[in-house]
């Protein structure tokens, strides 16, 4: 029981700096490298849940990860970074250390709000929790500092490892497996959505600045 | 028996998706609505056990999803005759099949019985609807649905977030296993629930769902993605999705409401959804006036509907929630023949494309066609909620339960309405009778106007004689769920 513990911990330990040094990151390829080792994690956490909690869902959804978004999806995001020519440093909203800043403050926060209110919660689930909390609010403070689009979808790239995260931590959650093959379409639509859509070509860069000619231009 | 509204779109739409020219595609998928729409009045006999399991309100909702997509798709017709040369064939085939998945979609959100399966089916309806958003292929359209996908992913994430925290707060009282996913057993069980946990699932479900209601400040997308995309699709049909949306906050709400009334640890819901509410009511009556673009304009009157709505979820007590239910039924049933009539008015102009949609190009339509012009008119004043228009009934009804319940917030109240019913009138007079732009001629008017007529003679039957069955059903409903 206590090796469960200590090594669900510390895979959610490492899921959560991942997603913290996503925060911290200038260049697409490190970020992308950090989002790979970040899902790598989580489909050994998945598999180790699955082991602890004797569910072959968890066992699917850590094969699932560990196949799509630990293999399939890195590659694909590189040629999208190769195909586009992306090599430069993304461009951030705020100064480094201020998101650095925040980040804490999120990860505090949600310590704060999880811990105090799922007293009742088995405790590995409510550790759990706190950390899932963190990754996703993580994931979605790293959206709004960045300005590339691709670097925003590696943030909701992390905050749903955040999402998936909480659901193998859940004790006897029915759908995981199909939560997390949802949210993988979702994401499929994201990155395919960059080479189809081509962004490129009409955004120029993969900037979304351009976002707000539609305000200009008078609604 | 149920599950035939719902198998049958996402079926269809592998053959709309696969053949057929784009008038045919139009004119079976109306004919594959005609049938869902039946399928769904079919559904009250057999509403279906297990994870599909639909009761009164979804299966009311339900049926009103498919008298809005047949009607919507009947107008379609015309919309794909003069529109055609703008997609390409395999376009506008990818366009009919997803007209399809979005109103499967919703009947499945509707009909679930399964917080999980709420959740998916709202994730299925806003990757369609942005795909759809995206087909015209122009660079503002793009710019749309990537606001929208981004908007709309994080709305989802936030929602399975709170989806399982509602899971894991109802562990005390039901254990593992799909019990604690169900909202008959969760609203049955409400009062064993882990109060603490419930209110912070509710603060995940309310922005994670609020962002598909399009409730400020998650609003962002809607404007952009109704002016840009397809017409037909992305403003008729989405109606029914937002009313999926605030449906699923409703029955949280309730599971927290619930909780609360039987001595539980969870907040209040009443203030997070009055805030909201308000904050939606009174951006819309300030920005309102300064919308140019019709269609940009209806959207942000479909804001401050949403905002409306909440709010009076917010306030609580049967005869409020009655309100706000009926305010959304008759707001989708306003807003979809209004969308209807814009399109037919834009296509007396010359085209149905985006652009053609601001109110300068349309001014004067008296002069086009009159019958479009009154109809046209008398949507836009139905939005209004002065009478005859239906929403006067249900706007009364949130209005006298704010003052009697909460009489404080009545006023705020009072200035967003009244603010967004000067900003809509304010429009009408030029729109439909202002100096036509030069060489206008009389055109004769599309057969789509009926349809018009029809949605707007249906909303002033229900608000004023409301059928008894309906009554019963919707007040009951209410009771259940205050």
């Amino acid at each position: 029981m206590n090796l469960t513990f200590s090594l669900a911990h510390l895979m959610g330990g490492l899921i959560l700096l991942c997603a913290f040094l996503l925060l911290s990151q200038r260049r697409l390829a490190a970020m992308i490298t950090l989002y790979q080792v970040q899902a790598l994690t989580l489909s050994a956490a998945a598999v180790w849940q699955g082991f602890a909690q004797h569910e072959v869902n968890l066992y699917l959804t850590g094969i699932i990860t560990l196949a799509l978004k630990g293999v399939l999806l890195p590659i694909a995001l590189r040629q999208i970074v190769l195909r586009f020519n992306l090599t430069r440093a993304v461009e951030s909203t705020m100064p480094m250390a201020l998101s650095m800043m925040l980040g804490t403050g999120l990860i505090g926060i949600a310590v704060l709000v999880v811990l105090p209110s799922t007293m009742s919660a088995v405790s590995l689930t409510r550790e759990d929790l706190a950390i899932a909390l963190s990754v996703v609010l993580l994931g979605l403070l790293v959206m709004t500092a960045r300005r590339s689009a691709l670097a925003q979808i590696i943030g909701f790239l992390s905050t749903e490892n955040g999402l998936v995260l909480a659901a193998i931590g859940m004790p006897g959650m029915p759908f995981v497996a199909e939560f997390s093959v949802a949210l993988l379409v979702l994401l499929a639509f994201l990155v395919v959505g960059i080479f189809l859509l081509r962004i490129r070509e009409h955004f120029d860069t993969l900037d979304i600045t351009g976002i707000e000619d539609i305000e200009r231009r008078g609604r | 028996m149920i599950l035939l509204p719902i198998i049958l779109p996402f079926l269809a739409a592998i053959v709309l998706g696969v053949i057929g020219t784009p008038v045919r595609g139009a004119i079976a998928n109306a004919a594959l609505s005609l049938v869902v729409f039946l399928l769904t009045i079919a559904a009250f006999t057999a509403p279906g056990s297990g994870l599909i399991h639909a009761d009164s309100l979804g299966l009311l909702f339900g049926a009103l999803t498919g008298f809005i997509a047949f009607t919507t798709s009947l107008a379609n017709i015309g919309y794909v005759r003069g529109a055609e040369p703008r997609l390409t064939p395999p376009l506008w085939r990818l366009y009919h099949a997803l007209c399809q998945v979005v109103l499967g979609a919703t009947l499945l959100g509707l009909y679930a019985d399964n917080i999980g399966l709420l959740w998916a089916s709202v994730e299925i309806a806003t990757i369609a609807a942005t795909l759809a958003v995206s087909l015209p292929r122009t660079a503002s359209a793009l710019e749309a649905a990537w606001k929208y996908f981004i908007l709309g992913g994080v709305g989802i994430a936030l929602a399975l977030f709170g989806t399982m925290l509602v899971y894991l707060a109802a562990q005390p009282a039901l254990g593992p296993g799909l019990n604690a996913m169900s909202f008959i057993q969760l609203s049955s069980h409400a009062a064993w629930m882990d109060g603490a946990l419930l209110t912070l699932a509710f603060v995940f479900i309310l922005f994670g769902y609020g962002t598909k209601a399009a409730l400020v400040p998650l609003h962002g997308w809607l404007p952009d993605a109704y002016a840009e995309g397809p017409a037909p699709l992305t403003t008729a049909l989405s109606s029914p999705m937002l009313n999926l949306a605030l449906i699923a906050i409703l029955r949280f709400r309730h599971l927290m409401q619930a909780n609360v009334a039987s001595g539980g640890t969870a907040m209040p819901p009443g203030p997070f959804l009055i805030v909201l509410g308000l904050a939606s009511l009174l951006l819309v009556g300030f920005s309102l006036s300064r919308r140019r673009d019709a269609r940009r304009f209806f959207g942000f009157s479909s804001i401050e509907h949403s905002g409306i709505a909440i709010f009076a979820f917010g306030i609580g007590g049967p005869a409020a929630i009655f309100g706000g239910l009926l305010h959304m039924l008759l707001q989708t049933l306003i807003k979809s023949a209004l969308f209807i009539a814009l399109i037919r008015a834009a296509a007396l102009r010359g085209s149905t494309a985006p652009g053609n949609y601001s109110f300068s190009h349309l001014r004067g339509l008296i002069h086009s066609n009159k019958y479009t012009a009154w109809l046209l008119g008398g949507a836009i004043f139905a939005l209004t909620g002065l009478p005859p228009s239906g929403l006067f009934a249900s706007e009364f009804i949130i209005i006298s339960q704010t003052v009697q319940r909460n009489p404080w917030v009545s006023a705020p109240l009072a200035v967003g309405l009244l603010l967004c019913a000067v900003a809509i009138l304010r429009n009408i007079g030029p729109l439909i009778f202002g100096d036509a732009p030069p060489h206008t001629k009389p055109v004769k008017a599309a057969p789509e106007m009926h349809l018009v007529a029809l949605h707007l003679a249906l909303v002033v039957l229900l608000a004023f004689a409301m059928p008894g069955p309906i009554l019963h059903l919707l007040s009951t409903m209410s009771g259940a769920l205050q």
